[in-house]
């Protein structure tokens, strides 16, 4: 007698592809929660201004607040040696051909971090506006930037990004005009993309609109 | 795109689903993926043979289910959203905040072929008396 391979069986399992993701991002979340660090999570296309916004928080609230920055790059050291600069630690995590961060790869730097030190931790990812969508880092909070200099038709296009963001971000306002950005127009889009959530309009350069950022950073707001 | 990564997360997945039932090799699955998951389709069946190649899933027949993305809307209840329009009422523009359906990134099906013992153990008791006049 031959032995016949078994007939094929279906096996129901509907469960998340991402589950052990979730899981490390779960474990993430505990040991910033147990460390009292308010963890935040900054996605955004390349170039929207992420590094500017948080080189200008680390020198505005400096003397108040302890911050920490892990910054997601394909390659390069650049945004890391760029925070630094304001005396805060940052730490580069090098995600090669990933254009994502995801929690394995932040929970593999936490070590680095002295996180009952600190009250706050930015995650800058890298800039993308889809593929940080689908990955929980554990964060406390996700903020989502959009610069006047991009179409407003962004949070549209990346309706997933924006409608998993707990405060969208317009960037650069201090070229708004010259750029001729419709401001709302993009607000509309924003609130259709994700309805309710908080919008603040800042320009890191000038230094306008950060107050409602610093208290989204302090956990005050919204 | 990280339909790459999200491919070999499947492969894990998958595996983990054919150690718990005994299985050899998957012959085919299915996978829901919600409008609003941020996942291409075609990216997803591009990447997967290259992330099933020698796993017991190479080979494997990917079937992909879009999932419309649903919203509740106070006036029209549950309706179909365009996702070009965004999280709004498609009848009378009202937001819809929460997304009922369209989110999913899910393995929902996995066809698997068992172990020969697995098999054995699974037989009927009058075709195992059949055997043994
Ligand atoms: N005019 C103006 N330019 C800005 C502002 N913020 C950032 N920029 C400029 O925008 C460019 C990109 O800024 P970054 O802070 O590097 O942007 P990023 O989002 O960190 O970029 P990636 O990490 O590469 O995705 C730089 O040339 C900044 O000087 C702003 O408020 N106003
Ligand atoms: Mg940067
Ligand atoms: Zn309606």
């Amino acid at each position: 007698m031959t032995i016949n391979e078994p007939a094929p069986r279906i096996v129901t399992v509907r469960q998340n592809i991402l589950k052990a993701n979730d899981h490390t991002a779960a474990e993430n979340r505990r040991m910033f929660e147990a460390a009292g660090v308010r963890a935040i999570n900054l996605a955004s296309s390349p170039g929207a201004g992420k590094t500017a916004l948080l080189e200008r928080t680390l020198r505005d609230l400096a003397a108040a607040v302890r911050m920490a920055v892990a910054v997601g790059d394909l390659a390069t050291d650049n945004d890391a040696a760029r925070l630094r600069q304001w005396g805060a630690q940052a730490e580069q995590i090098v995600t090669g051909t990933i254009c994502h961060l995801d929690a394995s790869m932040v929970q593999h730097v936490l070590p680095r971090f002295e996180l009952p030190d600190l009250d706050v931790l930015f995650l800058e990812n890298v800039g993308n506006l889809v593929c940080p969508s689908s990955y929980d880092l554990g964060e406390a909070a996700r903020a989502v930037l959009i610069s006047t200099t991009e179409g407003e038709d962004k949070p549209l296009k990346y309706p997933t990004m924006f409608n998993t963001a707990d405060v969208v971000v317009i960037t650069k306002m201090d070229i708004a005009e010259a750029v001729e950005f419709d401001l709302a127009l993009c607000r509309e889009n924003i609130d259709r993309a994700r309805p309710g959530v908080p919008v603040i309009e800042l320009s890191s350069k000038k230094g306008t609109g950060l107050e409602a950022w610093y208290s989204f950073v302090r956990g005050e707001h919204p | 795109m990280h339909e790459a990564s999200i491919a070999l997360s499947l492969v894990e997945v998958v595996q983990d689903v054919l150690r718990e039932n005994g299985g050899t090799r998957v012959s085919a699955l299915t996978v829901r993926l919600g409008q609003w998951s941020a996942v291409v389709p075609e990216a997803l069946h591009a990447a997967f043979p290259a992330a099933a190649q020698g796993t017991p899933l190479q080979g494997a027949h990917l079937s992909i289910v879009r999932v419309p993305g649903v919203g509740e809307c106070s006036q029209h209840g549950p309706v179909t959203l365009e996702l070009t329009r965004g999280l709004r009422c498609p009848v009378c523009g009202a937001p819809t905040p929460r997304l009922l359906q369209g989110d999913e990134l899910e393995l929902d099906e996995v066809e698997i072929v068992p172990s020969i013992l697995a098999a054995e153990l699974s037989r009927t008791r009058p075709a195992m008396a059949e055997e043994e006049p």
